[in-house]
């Protein structure tokens, strides 16, 4: 990551409020507009999650997300817009995002993450976050972020839960420790309210802010569980698979 | 007879009908057995999201005791001096 970048005026305009949090000020903003993330999939998950990020003042977004807006997405994808039904999804969270905060980059690739892309979009990044709803995507950006040594927040939901896991390779389990294979049950359509996305995201996005902010404590090694039916929450321990086919060689660090 | 603690998320809370139920088990009883017990409560879709094929523990199962994931060989967990089991089938709804 660069770390060169001066804030402007505009910077102090836009995100006053939030430099006053203990410890963040205006070295965690500048921190935060030298970095670019990207985000797999702006759905119901990866939506509001940008959307943070954007708030929040990140420098660049590189978002990927493929297909057109469908009328049964807009449940939850809130960057998407009913203007927008039929056409590339892409369009519409570009304009969203670039009224919203005109002051953030975003290139939005009309792609999902595959084996075939997943190297170069993550060379492009500081930090990854993942919220595809399909484990072979999950598990590209894995395989590319233990590789390319980069953060990866993993961001989940079905039904009334969510689950984060935040990745640093070789500190902390990647998603192969977890899962070593593609779950045979999962299927591409989940159960879904737009609120319990928004609020894996938003965890999400907290824990991507702390990590390239340097403020608070990210959660490593632990993964953050969450069941809206009775707003319980726990942190689940963790631990690397020492046989991990992905993060074996990976040195502890 | 300790009792334990079996909480279910994702699809195979569904499948189970149920967050949680709770079983009095044998001293030094082995996970394993108690897998099967359940299985047996519930229709095909809860054994075959926690069995393989060849009639292990599936890898992707996330077993967690006592609020800390079990890992080793997922068939030879025992539950000795476990309070609570929770069995995570992956998700990855976005
Ligand atoms: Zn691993």
């Amino acid at each position: 990551m660069k770390d060169d970048y001066q804030l402007t005026d505009l910077d102090r305009a836009f995100y006053e409020w939030q430099l006053d949090v203990p410890g963040f000020g205006e070295a965690g903003q500048a921190k935060l507009r030298n970095a670019t993330a990207l985000v797999s999939r702006a759905g119901g998950l990866g939506g509001p999650l940008a959307f943070s990020l954007a708030a929040a003042g990140i420098g660049k977004l590189v978002i990927a997300h493929a297909g057109d807006l469908r009328h049964d997405d807009l449940n939850r994808q809130i960057l998407m817009r009913h203007d927008g039904i039929g056409k590339p999804r892409v369009d519409s969270l570009v304009t969203t995002l670039r009224s919203f905060n005109p002051n953030v980059e975003v290139e939005a690739i009309a792609e999902n993450v595959s084996d075939a892309n997943a190297a170069e979009l993550v060379a492009k990044v500081d930090i990854v976050f993942g919220a595809a709803p399909l484990f072979e995507e999950r598990f590209a950006l894995n395989r590319e972020c233990v590789r390319q040594n980069k953060p990866l927040i993993d961001a989940a939901m079905f039904s009334l839960e969510g689950q984060v896991i935040s990745i640093v390779p070789g500190k902390t389990p990647c998603l192969a420790c977890l899962y070593p294979e593609v779950p045979p049950h999962w299927k591409r359509r989940f159960p879904v309210f737009g609120a319990v996305s928004a609020l894996a995201a938003n965890i999400a996005a907290m824990e991507g802010i702390k990590l390239l902010a340097g403020i608070g404590e990210v959660t490593l090694n632990r993964m953050i569980y969450f069941d809206t039916a009775t707003m319980r929450f726990q942190q689940i321990r963790i631990q690397r698979n020492p046989d991990c086919a992905v993060c074996q060689s990976q040195p502890p660090s | 007879m300790p009792q334990v603690t079996f909480s279910y998320t994702g699809q195979l809370a569904n499948a189970a009908g149920t967050p949680e139920e709770t079983l009095d088990l044998a001293e030094g009883a082995l996970l394993r057995a108690a897998l099967d017990d359940l299985a047996s409560r519930y229709d095909g879709r809860w054994r075959e999201m926690i069995f393989d094929d060849g009639g292990n523990v599936r890898s992707t199962v996330l077993i967690v005791l006592d609020g800390e994931q079990a890992t080793g060989d997922k068939n030879a967990i025992s539950l000795d001096g476990v309070r609570t089991v929770m069995l995570m089938t992956p998700i990855a709804g976005g």
